[in-house]
């Protein structure tokens, strides 16, 4: 038996987003206003708070001043007011503007930013207010006391690839509080486990998922307008593929320039980093990079599915905030000020919980309540359709989402709900075909994978056992390799998956240690077998301004 | 005196980097004293007669007649204590490591390691996987460094004379708290990448593990060190102390001998300091060759062969 440390707090957070540190701070907030105490602790498994932060980003303000009243717009750490915006349909070589931004494209009075840089401002108001967050810990296990959740488990450390004890082995913490709240973000390995064990999805479409990839280019000075804004669809994806491409002006002279590829696409060959680099072909997207240098990588899932994916929220001792909920507006491509707004709600949930100490499935649902009478449910109820629509490719999506706009969000103008269906189901079998076959990389604009991933400055411990379980190993190289060809090797956008040469056959190498935590395998595999866990706490990309 | 030169013993010859570390140091000052501890103290002393120094110490007592960290840096302290250098400079070795903190927390003096290069008071170090190099300059007017194996060239040593002058250090046994025993060699420990003078570094072009031994008749051939890229060491057929690039080891040999490397940028962090870069590959595009000095297409599995062969030819001739 292992002897393990035991800390006792009353609420934990697993994840320090913008979804639980929002939520955290407005808990500790409302428990001064009645007069309560409690402690409150934040899990990490980065090594510092922002580190696996990544997003577009473009930031609706709303949540940010609902939780700092006696703060203005320009005391939160954005980069620049959106000050200009374009919608483009690319061809090939051209660019063909929108003849109008349709509202809900519209981010007038929204600001670019860097999650990374929101998170870690949010993460000092913490510090200030005496919340701790323990980076470097990854929660691995929740511990139940029958049905109820009390508690969450940090993993071992110092355990290497054989599975033995290293000698500067600790075990993993277990960490008990009165409610569990997750804030993983997208798929969080917690959060899919207890959906799954609670069987959270009940009656809910499947939740559909998106990648974003995306890179900062540092310009000459002086070339990049800070709060430029523009949007794309069409080139490179086509009409067949979901997503599109963005452009945001940062300060300091720096591009933020990524492509969000839905990850619901039928040919298994489709390969988002690619897609990407295919992106910079373009010849408008290649004269805005002219002269400039690539600094930064980094790769996301994100739950694009709506509100008709989002799970059952709170069960006894546990709740889900953010993207773990699927807090996400597909169409505005926006759900940082959902994310922080579930936290907020969340918390004022369990302020009443504590004053209660009431911690049951029924007193928790109190959440879902209030988020159904938030603006979180006016938003996403708007949008309830959007993704549906792209099932029927660009032009159906468009058109679907135009006519949502006129009825109120309802799909094709009359039906209330759309139903959607996971995306690795929709992968074709025996299609793989190649997109790639006249991509060259020139190691000045366009990059392979492992130069890319130099850029998203990962790194993990290697001498432990690698994080992704793949439970059916030889399906990879019998089934899969025949039904899909091995699209693993094609949809992480960090080289993780290999097949390589053994003797007559081939073999799975997985190159973990390269690993950007953005869950596509977890997510993707056709066959469901391989489970995305945490690696050794601190272990992952070191993202500073993603 | 200016600074002051720590020495490494390797078995009684001078360590190739603290050689580099007092070319180095003759760059930033001119009044250099070398302190050689231990039981060769005199002998390494005798080494640098013809060497441009205000003069050599010598320390040769009986609890420093070997390595210790507590004994080095008991009597690095007593030295700096009685000469008041303004810089202490080692090379970045294993040895450095493990004593020099010591020193800098026993006597309060900033410690900066593995520094590229210096000038007036402003130190440079790779930073975040060798991307970047950063500035550093420290608080206080005295100041320890280490320098990173082939910052700077024994070569560009200034010759001239130097005598030697027996420096006497209290020590007792309670401020040596280690006893230190016969020096072995482990298996893994036998390898010293850092400070092999050269290289032969083989990668995913060996293809099979069945052509890793060739390889090794070769570095016998040349009395080289081998490396090898990630992908030799995560198909098991080299150990991962051997690993050269940001997850392993950083080295900077005279000469880098590359065997079908194709030159990830993972790869090129980890070695690109090399003196000079003589790469065989079948790929001509592969971006190893942007780096090389000397560049070679065509298949090693073809060429090693040949190369063992002319060489004990040669050998024998």
């Amino acid at each position: 038996m292992i002897e393990r440390e035991a800390l006792e707090l009353d609420i934990l957070f697993v994840g320090a987003g913008p979804a639980s540190l929002a939520g955290a701070i407005h808990l500790k907030r409302l428990l001064q206003e009645s007069g309560q105490n409690a402690n409150i602790g934040i899990l990490e498994k980065a090594v510092e708070v922002g580190a696996h932060s990544l997003s577009g980003a473009i930031v609706d303000p709303r949540a940010l001043r609902e939780l700092f009243l006696d703060k203005n717009d320009q005391d939160f750490p954005f980069e620049a007011e959106v000050s200009e915006e374009h919608l483009y349909y690319l061809t090939d070589n051209k660019k063909i503007p929108f003849p109008f931004i349709p509202p809900s494209m519209n981010h007038h009075g929204c600001f670019v930013a860097s999650l990374g840089k929101l998170t870690r401002w949010l993460s000092e108001i913490c510090e200030n207010e005496d919340i701790d967050i323990f980076c470097g810990f990854a929660g691995t296990e929740l511990i139940y006391d029958e049905d109820r959740i009390i508690g969450v488990r940090t993993g071992d450390r110092g355990i290497d690839k054989n599975g033995a004890q290293k000698p500067q082995f600790e075990p993993g913490a277990d960490i008990y509080a009165k409610i569990v709240v997750l804030g993983e973000g997208t798929r969080g390995s917690l959060t899919k486990k207890l959906i799954h064990k609670h069987n959270l999805m009940d009656g809910r479409n499947s939740q559909v998922w998106a990648l974003g990839v995306k890179e900062l280019w540092q310009m000459p000075a002086g070339t990049v307008q800070s709060g430029y804004v523009a949007h794309s669809m069409g080139f490179p994806l086509g009409h067949d593929i979901f997503g599109g491409a963005f452009l945001y002006g940062m300060k300091n002279d720096i591009w933020n320039l990524g492509l969000v590829v839905g990850l619901d696409y039928k040919n298994p060959g489709v390969d988002s980093h690619h897609e990407f680099q295919n992106l910079k072909t373009h010849p408008w997207i290649r004269s805005k990079l002219e002269g400039g240098k690539v600094i930064a990588y980094g790769a996301k899932s994100l739950p694009e599915g709506g509100w008709y994916s989002i799970p059952k929220l709170s069960v006894n001792g546990a709740m889900l905030i953010g993207d773990s909920a699927g807090f996400l507006n597909g169409q505005r491509l926006k759900g940082i000020h959902l994310a922080m707004k579930s936290g907020m709600l969340a918390a004022e949930t369990i302020s009443i919980a504590l004053a209660e100490n009431n911690f049951t499935e029924i007193k928790l649902g109190d959440y879902e309540d209030r988020m159904k009478s938030s603006w979180i449910k006016d938003e996403l109820l708007k949008v309830r359709n959007f993704h549906q629509g792209f099932d029927h490719g660009l032009f159906g999506g468009l058109t679907n989402a135009g006519i949502g706009l006129l009825t109120a969000g309802r799909g094709w103008g009359f039906k209330d709900r759309l139903t959607s269906e996971a995306g690795h189901l929709q992968m074709e079998k025996g299609l793989k075909k190649d997109r790639y076959k006249d991509l060259q990389f020139d190691g000045t604009y366009l990059f392979d994978k492992v130069t890319d991933i130099y850029h998203s400055a990962t790194s993990h411990e290697e001498d432990q056992i690698p994080h992704l379980h793949v439970n059916e190993p030889d399906i990879c190289i019998t089934k899969c390799a025949e039904e899909y060809g091995n699209p693993c090797e094609n949809f992480c956008p960090a080289d993780v998956y290999e097949m390589v040469p053994d003797g007559e056959n081939q073999r799975l190498q997985i190159n973990f240690s390269n690993c950007v935590h953005c869950k596509t395998c977890d997510i993707m595999d056709p066959y469901q077998i391989i489970d995305w866990v945490p690696p050794e706490g601190g272990g992952g990309p070191t993202w500073i301004n993603l | 005196m200016d600074i002051l030169v720590v020495l490494e013993d390797n078995h009684g010859s001078l360590h190739r980097m603290s050689r580099e570390a007092i070319a180095g140091a003759q760059q930033l000052g001119e009044s250099i004293t070398a302190l050689a501890i231990g039981q060769h103290a005199s002998l390494l002393a005798d080494k640098l007669s013809g060497v441009d120094l205000a003069e050599v110490l010598t320390v040769s007592h009986e609890l420093v007649s070997s390595y210790n960290a507590d004994g080095y840096a008991e009597v690095v302290r007593q030295i700096i204590e009685a000469e008041s250098p303004q810089l202490i400079i080692a090379g970045h070795t294993y040895q450095t490591r493990d004593y020099m903190p010591r020193v800098s927390a026993k006597c309060d003096i900033p410690f900066i390691p593995d520094v590229i290069s210096a000038e007036d008071g402003s130190y440079v170090k790779l930073v975040l996987n060798s991307k970047l190099n950063a500035t550093v300059s420290a608080s206080s007017d005295t100041v320890i460094l280490s320098f990173q194996s082939a910052a700077y060239s024994d070569e560009d040593l200034v010759p001239g004379s130097c005598a030697s002058r027996p420096f006497e250090v209290n020590l007792d046994t309670a401020m040596v708290r280690s006893e230190t025993e016969e020096p072995f060699q482990e298996d893994a420990g036998d390898v010293d990448l850092e400070s092999a003078e050269l290289i032969i570094s083989i990668g995913r072009g060996i293809e099979k593990e069945e052509n890793i031994p060739m390889v090794f008749d070769l570095a016998n051939a040349l009395g080289a060190e081998i490396s090898a890229s990630r992908p030799v060491v995560d198909s098991g057929w080299m150990e991962s102390f051997r690993q050269v690039g940001s997850s392993g080891q950083t080295v900077a040999p005279k000469l880098y001998f590359s065997l079908g490397i194709s030159g990830a940028i993972q790869h090129v962090v980890g070695m690109k300091g090399s003196k000079n870069i003589l790469s065989i590959n079948k790929d001509p595009d592969a971006p190893i060759f942007e780096i090389s000095d000397y560049a070679v297409v065509g298949d090693l599995l073809e060429i090693i062969p040949k190369l063992i062969e002319a060489l004990q030819t040669e050998k024998n001739s």
